[in-house]
């Protein structure tokens, strides 16, 4: 067959891409750009001065950013800890690891509520052991928002850093205790620069994860909006599909700005060679 | 006194004994070789002098203190690994200067030390690069230059030529023994070439299956081999075992098949009934130009091999086949009756 002839095979892929993602997604932007058939920013300067609007971006921006932070603290010396383990070890930790990922959000969100709530596990222990005397409001705040994003997102994170970490040679480790480094210092000096690829990517797909995460935000933030709760809102509720289309461009803008940013990191602590 | 000290070492692996009831000593300076085939135990050895494996039983003293228990990274040993194991995410310069980084030298008496010592590995100008760049025998040179840089008590070396390729492997190790002399480091050097060995070493320790077999000059272990495993390890590839043996002044008189033997007596030597002989020190030739006799074997030619500088025979006799290295122009045919002769020289005793 000749060479050409093979990019047909191509075709299906490209022809059900094109139909189903990248034509809507232009007719999404599309559409935020023009009013009575002008063109206008006016759908953005709209939202970008609504004191409103700006708290939710903020608060959604602060629940991302935080379960970034918890599951980079938690996951790297739980990832380092599976990375050493011998095969079979390793392979079941892992697998209880992903666990989470099988069960539906909604489902685990329902559980968190029990967990959370003002009669919930949490506030009757505390109460029971005399610890405080009113039950202290969790469930309904971007605390619980980031307690679920945290259970959600913890495996992924677990993942590409394992993956990462297993593939740092242990004589790399031995040679800096050779030469003088504690434990500590060779885990500081070799192990954390050498993960810093898998540490972004894994934050890429944690942060962009709770940005856009639907189910648990809506389910544990209650009253609280994210910017994904307030997209739906907007479209379904209200039936304003332009304001709609406008949130989901900006949420697409600050993703690609977030995964430039992380991706310029990863270039500059990027092993050479 | 001995700088180290091994003093009956076991070390286990799930209950199994990789090194048992193990001894062994080195004088500041020198440098010795553990010799010996793949999972004998040489790099378990290592890792036990170096630290990162504990001793079951056993206590390993050096300059005279205990350190059996001393953690890695109190012992300032230098270690070099087969796989370089240079830091990826460093450059050359960092990479040496890792070691002075963490004893908290000063920037300018590091930038001293790591030059001069780059100096001595002739890798002048290469302070900027990263590993990836580096061709395998550089990547060698800066493991040495930071392994040195320290200035370790100690220099442990772990096969560190096998992934370099032959004509590499021959300079890199003249380069290692220059600059261990020029420094005037201890050094332990495991390998399972027997020619880069011998030809570094002031001491060679052969082993086999968690036990030295022998442990002596390379010359001496080269010229006479303890033991059959010994004798085999390095080339002996001939062995007869006698039913007889006894002395006569400064010979030994061997018997095996009713056919009569002498080898010359040396110091030391082993009170076995084996005889090892290389097949360069066997002389092969025809019914005219070998006589019958003593020291004198009837066979046939079975295979030959052209080996360049000598043709290579394999040839059956009496006791068996043997292995003979001969420079001629026109070589026996197979099938040939030839007549082999053992020189009592030549023939050596061992366990
Ligand atoms: N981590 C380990 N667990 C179990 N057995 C091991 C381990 N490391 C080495 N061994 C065994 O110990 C023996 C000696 O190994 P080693 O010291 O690496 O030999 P060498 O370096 O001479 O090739 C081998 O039989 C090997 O299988
Ligand atoms: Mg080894």
């Amino acid at each position: 067959m000749k060479k050409r002839y093979l990019y047909m095979l191509l075709m299906p892929g490209l022809l059900f891409l094109t139909l189903f993602m990248i034509f809507p997604l232009a007719a999404t932007v599309g559409s935020t750009l023009f009013q009575n058939g002008q063109f206008t920013f006016s759908h953005y300067t709209q939202f970008l001065t609504d004191a409103y609007f700006l708290e939710i971006l903020g608060t959604t921006l602060l629940v991302s950013f935080m379960t970034t932070i918890i599951c980079v603290a938690i996951g790297f010396p739980v990832a380092y800890y599976i990375s050493k383990l011998p095969p079979r070890g390793k392979s079941i930790l892992l697998a209880l690891a992903i666990f989470p990922l099988l069960t539906s959000s909604v489902v685990r969100s329902f559980s968190w509520m029990i967990v959370l709530g003002k009669n919930g596990l949490i506030n009757n222990a505390l109460m029971g052991i005399g610890l405080i005397q009113e039950p202290l409001s969790i469930l309904y705040t971007p605390t619980a928002m980031i307690i679920g994003l945290v259970h959600l997102f913890l495996p992924l994170i677990l993942i590409t850093l394992v993956g990462v970490m297993e593939n740092i040679n242990h004589d790399l480790v031995e040679a800096a205790q050779s030469l003088g480094a504690s434990r500590f210092s060779a885990f500081r000096k070799i192990v954390v620069p050498l993960s810093i690829p898998g540490l972004i990517i894994g934050s890429i797909l944690v942060f962009v994860g709770s940005l856009t995460a639907y189910t648990t935000p809506a389910l544990l933030g209650g009253k609280q909006r994210v910017i994904s709760t307030f997209l739906y809102q907007n479209a379904i509720t209200l039936n304003d599909w332009n304001a709609a289309s406008a949130i989901a461009t900006m949420m697409m803008i600050i993703t690609f700005v977030v995964i430039a940013i992380m991706n310029k990191a990863a270039a500059k602590f990027n092993p050479k060679g | 006194m001995a700088l180290l000290q091994l003093d009956n070492i076991s070390v286990a692996y799930d209950q199994q004994y990789i090194l048992k009831d193990f001894n062994l000593s080195l004088e500041k300076g020198q440098l010795l070789s553990l010799l010996g085939p793949s999972g004998c135990g040489k790099t378990t050895t290592l890792r036990l002098i170096a630290g990162f494996l504990d001793a079951k039983d056993g206590s390993f003293r050096f300059e005279g203190k205990d350190y059996t228990r001393t953690p890695i990274n109190k012992r300032n040993f230098g270690l070099v690994f087969q796989s370089y194991a240079l830091f990826p995410h460093l450059s050359v310069y960092e990479n040496v200067a890792f070691g002075l980084r963490i004893r908290k030298v000063k920037d300018d008496e590091i930038r001293k030390r790591v030059m001069k010592m780059l100096e001595i590995v002739s890798l002048h100008g290469f302070e900027d690069r990263f590993p990836g760049a580096l061709s395998g025998g550089q990547k060698q040179r800066v493991a040495i230059a930071r392994a040195l840089v320290i200035e370790p008590d100690l220099l442990l070396f772990d096969e560190p030529l096998s992934n370099l390729d032959a004509n590499l492997r021959v300079n890199m190790r003249v380069e290692i023994r220059r600059i261990q002399q020029e420094l005037g480091i201890t050094t332990v050097y495991v390998s399972h070439d027997q020619e880069e060995c011998f030809s570094i070493s002031d001491k060679v320790a052969v082993m086999n299956k968690g036990v030295i077999e022998q442990l002596d000059h390379p010359s001496v272990i080269f010229k006479y081999p303890k033991t059959e495993f010994v004798g085999r390890f390095i080339g002996f590839n001939n062995f007869i075992t006698f039913t007889e043996r006894q002395a006569d002044g400064d010979a030994v008189l061997l018997t095996v098949n009713g056919l009569p033997f002498r080898a010359k007596k040396v110091p030391g030597m082993s009170a076995g009934m084996k005889g090892a002989i290389r097949p360069d020190d066997l002389l092969a030739g025809t019914e005219n130009e070998i006589s019958e006799g003593p020291n004198v074997l009837d066979g046939t030619v079975k295979v030959s091999t052209y080996l360049g500088r000598s043709y290579q025979y394999i040839v059956e006799t009496a006791l068996g086949e043997f292995t003979v290295n001969k420079e001629m122009l026109s070589p026996f045919e197979n099938g040939q009756r030839i007549r082999l002769l053992v020189p009592p020289e030549k023939l050596v005793l061992v366990d």
